[in-house]
């Protein structure tokens, strides 16, 4: 794993423009960040990644059973009481889930370690599923990049069998914050995909969204049989819709099971179950005055982007992050610093659609703790 | 000799996102769109139309606003779609409009709900302006505008129709009107407005 400058393609900006890619600078900052990528070889991608990937994400399934028999650990994840029936219940009827994301710490030796699973509304999609899908194509043929070269990144490939082949609602309404370009841009993207896939999918803002008698409707009336939401479960569980969701026959993607999985409480408790494991980070619920010491990170059960996580350096080095997300109990997870590669701290996103590892997106930062601005770069695979 | 199997997608590839692509597909056998106009005052309309077939069209939107209209059962609810003071009753909406009587569906229903002001009106192409017959007319319908958007008129079903006063083109589809009944809206979001100082997305 190494990190290799690079020339950006002229006029890339206007091209991402044109795909509907908005964000590509955040604030004056890039976002999309293209001098420079990350290469891999095959066994780095294979055997540190794709099949870790894979088996975290076994491990993170095999916790919902024990989770939704377990009022205590229903509990320490801080799911309403009024929400038990409906989790449990999604997952006996195994309901469908499309995608998650698993962030890891690797710096290209040793085993990958779980930072994370962001498995309710994971981001950063159309970025790694298409955009670097298109830079490795232009730079290989502009000659910047070797002509072998390959990229770990089968996510639309996979999310279009997916779309294709799930048990789905049709058509399907796919939802997103009013104001947010970024939610709106991976949605739409999701929609582009669902198409191609044969599934009628139909934008409506998640403001928007109705109810009329007790059934989730559109902007005519018309009842929501399948909802696409890229907004948290635990946010909708507290909103004036929340008692919608019981009494509504609505579909829901990502599906209620996930509201345990994208719960940074599962960290502990996949800690608890498979203490030692080589991709894990020992993690603890916390405890009320437990003081905060060096070398342990400190993370709100909900929070997303990095925001409300602080930590301590194993000199002793205070980190954190502000954010509105300080309403939740709190993890401590073991530090484990993101390697540098020059100025950068490097984090890995890996894919996983259904249960196949589907690829990965790398985020920049110049700060040990990721977050929404962290710039994305492109990577290739090469032997 | 072993085949080398890619990591990476055979394709990527969108449909809807690249705008050429979107246009192809629109105009591949699909419905086209036709040409009618927004306004909000008959004098406006009468710039571009017979001036009778404007009073026709205005009237009949109002007629048809109390109808369509998105219903709200509370002011503030509607207030926060179409902004502070741009919400009225069925009676208000009849008063305004000259009328004496409030249409007997509103009576009916009204324990009070609010709607939108009706903020301009479609001109209906119920023969086509150019004299040929359409297959599916556009009606004459009311007019709304967003709190966020003031500038684009839409329909009661949100669609927007116009950046403005003046013609616009739009599919007849796409604006068939349609009663509204009583829709709860707005219960989902309220925890993003809350943190939203700090957080641009609330995927993660």
């Amino acid at each position: 794993m190494k990190k290799i400058a690079c020339d950006e393609r002229p006029g890339w900006r206007s091209y991402a423009e044109s795909v509907g890619f908005e964000f590509h600078t955040f604030d004056g900052e890039a976002y999309w960040d293209e001098t420079a990528y990350y290469q891999f070889n095959l066994r780095q991608i294979e055997q540190d990644l794709e099949e870790p990937t894979e088996e975290l994400h076994q491990m993170a399934l095999g916790l919902v059973d024990d989770v939704i028999r377990d009022e205590e650990k229903l509990r320490q994840l801080a799911i309403p009481e009024k929400f038990w029936d409906f989790v449990a219940d999604s997952w006996r009827n195994k309901a469908p889930s499309l995608y998650g994301r698993l962030d890891l710490v690797y710096d290209g030796t040793g085993p990958a370690k779980l930072l994370e699973l962001n498995y309710d509304t994971p981001t950063s999609l159309f970025e790694t599923g298409f955009f670097q899908w298109v830079w490795l194509e232009d730079q290989i043929m502009r000659g910047k990049v070797p002509q072998g070269a390959d990229q770990f990144n089968s996510l639309q490939d996979q999310l279009e069998a997916a779309f294709a082949n799930l048990p789905l609602a049709n058509p399907l309404y796919f939802a997103s914050v009013a104001n947010s370009i970024e939610d709106k841009g991976t949605v739409m993207y999701l929609m582009d995909i669902a198409r191609q896939a044969g599934v009628d999918s139909r934008f409506i803002e998640l403001e928007q969204l109705g109810e009329a008698s007790g059934q989730l409707v559109d902007l005519e009336g018309y009842a929501i049989e399948g909802l696409f939401k890229l907004y948290p479960w635990e946010f909708m569980v507290q909103e004036d819709f929340a008692s919608v969701i019981l009494s509504s026959q609505t579909q829901w993607l990502e599906p209620g099971w996930k509201m345990l999985l994208s719960n940074k409480g599962i960290l502990p408790l996949l800690w608890q179950k498979h203490q030692g494991h080589p991709n894990l980070l020992e993690s603890h619920f916390e405890q009320a005055g437990q003081s905060f010491t060096a070398g342990w990170v400190r993370k709100p059960l909900f929070s997303r982007e990095g925001a409300n996580v602080e930590l301590v350096t194993l000199s002793g080095e205070k980190i954190s992050e502000p954010g509105p997300y300080a309403d939740s109990p709190f993890i401590r997870q073991k530090l484990q610093p993101l390697p540098k590669f020059g100025d950068s701290y490097t984090m890995i996103g890996s894919w996983i659609v259904g249960n196949n590892a589907a690829g990965i997106g790398i985020r920049e930062d110049n700060s040990l703790i990721t977050k929404d601005s962290s710039r994305f770069l492109p990577h290739i695979i090469l032997d | 000799m072993k085949q080398k199997v890619l990591k990476r997608s055979k394709k990527a590839a969108l449909v809807l996102m690249v705008p050429t692509a979107t246009f192809l597909m629109a105009g591949c056998g699909q419905e086209e769109a036709v040409q009618t106009a927004a306004f909000e005052t008959v004098d406006q309309c009468a710039a571009y139309y017979n001036p009778e077939q404007c009073k026709a069209d205005l009237g009949q939107a109002l007629a048809m606003h109390t109808q369509v209209a998105p219903k709200y059962a509370d002011k503030a609810a509607c207030e926060t779609d179409f902004g502070v003071g741009q919400c009225e009753t069925p009676a208000q909406a009849a008063a305004a409009a000259g009328t004496e009587q409030v249409p007997q569906q509103a009576q009916a229903s009204s324990g009070g709900f609010f709607m939108p002001m009706m903020m301009g009106f479609l001109a209906g192409q119920m023969m086509g302006r150019s004299g040929s017959q359409l297959k599916q007319p556009v009606q004459a319908q009311p007019l709304y505008k967003s709190r966020d958007d003031r500038s684009t008129f839409r329909t009661a079903t949100n669609t927007p129709v116009a950046k403005g006063v003046g013609p616009t083109y739009i599919k007849p589809s796409s604006v068939q009107p349609k009663p509204a009944g009583m829709v709860n809206r707005g219960g989902f979001g309220a925890q993003a407005a809350k943190r939203s100082s700090s957080a641009s997305s609330f995927g993660g």
